[in-house]
């Protein structure tokens, strides 16, 4: 199986304001992700699942060379020429038509671009002339999915991409993906839920706190853990931390209730 | 995917913004009907102000399209960058493989084109209206620093309206810069300069005696604006306001360099 892409300790931390001085550009690291070990492989999907602020969107960032940081196999440019990014909940807006905004989007790609095939592939051949202010949320996910699929990338990049979805909207995104799995594209999908991730992905990475916790198949993960076959993402958190599942709280999140409150030694 | 081709592509969708339906009248009426009212033979004009031929005409009316076409500008680029990344589309675009450097210059030539482009037209249909009043055309050394130096203009006020509008968190921060900026330039530059003049110990109770105007000049040399004049006074014979010409020309070319190169960077270091 080719390995499309291997990550070796990528580590990145947002620059967030210094509120212990007046300097107002002043900045100190902030959180991120650190000593992110993972490959990516053709054909494969590999679902990133971790609660609110684990890191699954910075991640998903430096794979797409978004940001520019050491531990990849392939430099940023490299990176960017073969992965194809669907954010989460792009606000597609303004007069311009579907077709217009996928256009701008395909001249800033050297390849060769079938816009009206990409088109057809998400389902919006009949919106390409409506503008993006008329657009629902999902035609503006489904509009994100076709900016992502230009230039037949190797990897797509998709970032809780089944939000803003109906079920049956879900159920087609799904099987696309399934397609290109089969064709051998390799598939990075955040979520986090596990159940959204349960049919789909082939491999699950766990994060917490900027950390890769735990990866491999959902039913290895399980039985690594000890967990029951219908655990979720907040058991496995709860496994893998020490945490009994009744102190959870909304206070989850809170830096003093869990282990993971350091990224390298450095306070977040 | 060359700079010019994603230009051509950005300033297209600019132009067929809706924004567009308000800036083309406005700049309608300062360009055309300044041309008209300047060019009328019986128009009393301010003593200072002495219209002999159709060039005097066009150097007369830039004091109408520095108020219109900069403001132009300004609402062109305001959210050039702020827009796609308060929506989340600057993710994607930040994602493609196109160079950063390259997409920069491409904002920059779509935004500039898409103000650019009406004003030459209009300044096109301006030298007819000139032609009818006066019966004389500028010379094509004269249409051509006044096309240079208006281009010039807009280039500036575009590359720091880009600026203001990557730096801004959200769209009402970056339109209250570039405002402020405009304001700065084009309202308040007199007032500075007469603060300066009076730090200087040169009185401001003359504002035609040669120490003012000399200061006048080279404080003007600091302002956007200030630079369009000097360039647009390049034809003109018998102007002299005490420094050399070469002294604009450096200016104007910092003003397209610095403020290009700042742009250009931060896209380049942009974070979405």
């Amino acid at each position: 199986m080719e390995t499309h892409l291997t990550l070796t300790d990528v580590s990145w931390r947002h620059k967030i304001r210094d509120s212990t001085t007046w300097k107002p550009w002043a900045k100190k690291d902030g959180p991120g992700i650190h000593s992110i070990n993972l490959e990516i492989r053709s054909g494969k999907i590999l679902g990133l699942i971790g609660p609110n602020g684990a890191g699954k969107t910075t991640l998903m960032r430096t794979i797409c060379g978004l940001y520019d940081c050491d531990g990849f196999d392939k430099s940023c440019s490299s990176r960017r020429k073969r992965i194809g990014y669907m954010p989460e909940q792009v606000r597609w807006e303004g007069r311009v038509s579907v077709k217009r905004a996928l256009e701008t989007i395909s001249l800033m790609r050297d390849d060769d671009v079938d816009l009206d095939q990409v088109i057809k592939t998400v389902g919006l051949s009949s919106k390409s002339d409506h503008f993006l202010d008329d657009l629902s949320q999902g035609m503006r996910q489904r509009l994100s999915l076709a900016c992502a699929l230009l230039g037949n990338p190797k990897v797509l990049v998709m970032d809780e991409p089944l939000n803003g979805l109906d079920p049956l909207a879900q159920r087609a995104f799904c099987n696309l993906l399934k397609n290109l799995a089969n064709k051998g594209v390799a598939i990075v999908i955040s979520s986090h839920q596990v159940a959204d991730l349960e049919s789909l992905a082939d491999r699950i990475a766990l994060l917490h706190h900027g950390q890769l916790l735990i990866e491999g198949t959902l039913s290895n993960i399980r039985k690594k853990l000890d967990l029951e076959s219908d655990s979720g993402i907040v058991e496995m958190i709860c496994s893998v931390t020490g945490i009994e599942p009744d102190q959870v709280t909304l206070d989850l999140s809170n830096d003093d209730l869990l282990p993971f409150k350091q990224i390298g030694g450095e306070e977040e | 995917m060359s700079a010019l081709a994603l230009g051509w592509h950005i300033m297209r969708e600019r132009l067929s913004a809706g924004r567009m339906l308000v800036i083309w009248p406005l700049l309608a009426i300062f360009i055309l009907f300044s041309s008209w009212g300047l060019s009328d033979p019986k128009a009393n004009l301010p003593a200072e102000l002495v219209i002999d031929s159709a060039y005097d005409v066009m150097f007369a009316s830039t004091a109408f399209i520095i108020f219109s076409a900069t403001m132009g500008a300004v609402l062109i680029s305001f959210d050039g960058i702020s827009r796609d990344r308060l929506s989340g589309v600057l993710e994607i675009k930040l994602s493609q493989p196109i160079e950063r450097s390259r997409y920069a210059r491409a904002l920059l030539i779509g935004h500039w084109a898409a103000i650019f482009v009406p004003v030459f037209l209009l300044n096109l249909a301006s030298l007819i209206i000139i032609w009818y009043r006066l019966d004389d055309l500028p010379s094509f050394n004269e249409l051509l620093v006044h096309t240079i130096a208006t281009g010039l203009l807009l280039l500036w006020y575009t590359s720091l309206q880009l600026l203001a509008s990557s730096w801004a968190k959200d769209m009402g921060s970056s339109i209250a810069v570039g405002l402020g900026v405009w304001m700065l330039f084009t309202l308040l530059w007199l007032v500075l300069t007469t603060v300066v003049a009076g730090l200087m110990g040169i009185g401001v109770e003359n504002l035609n005696s040669s120490e003012y105007i000399r200061i006048e000049a080279i404080m003007d040399l600091f302002s956007p604006n200030g630079v369009y004049h000097h360039l647009l006074e390049t034809p003109l014979q018998d102007v002299d306001r005490g420094i050399s010409s070469i002294y604009p020309v450096l200016a104007a070319i910092m003003w397209s360099i610095i403020p290009m190169q700042l742009f250009i960077r931060r896209i380049e270091r942009m974070i979405p």
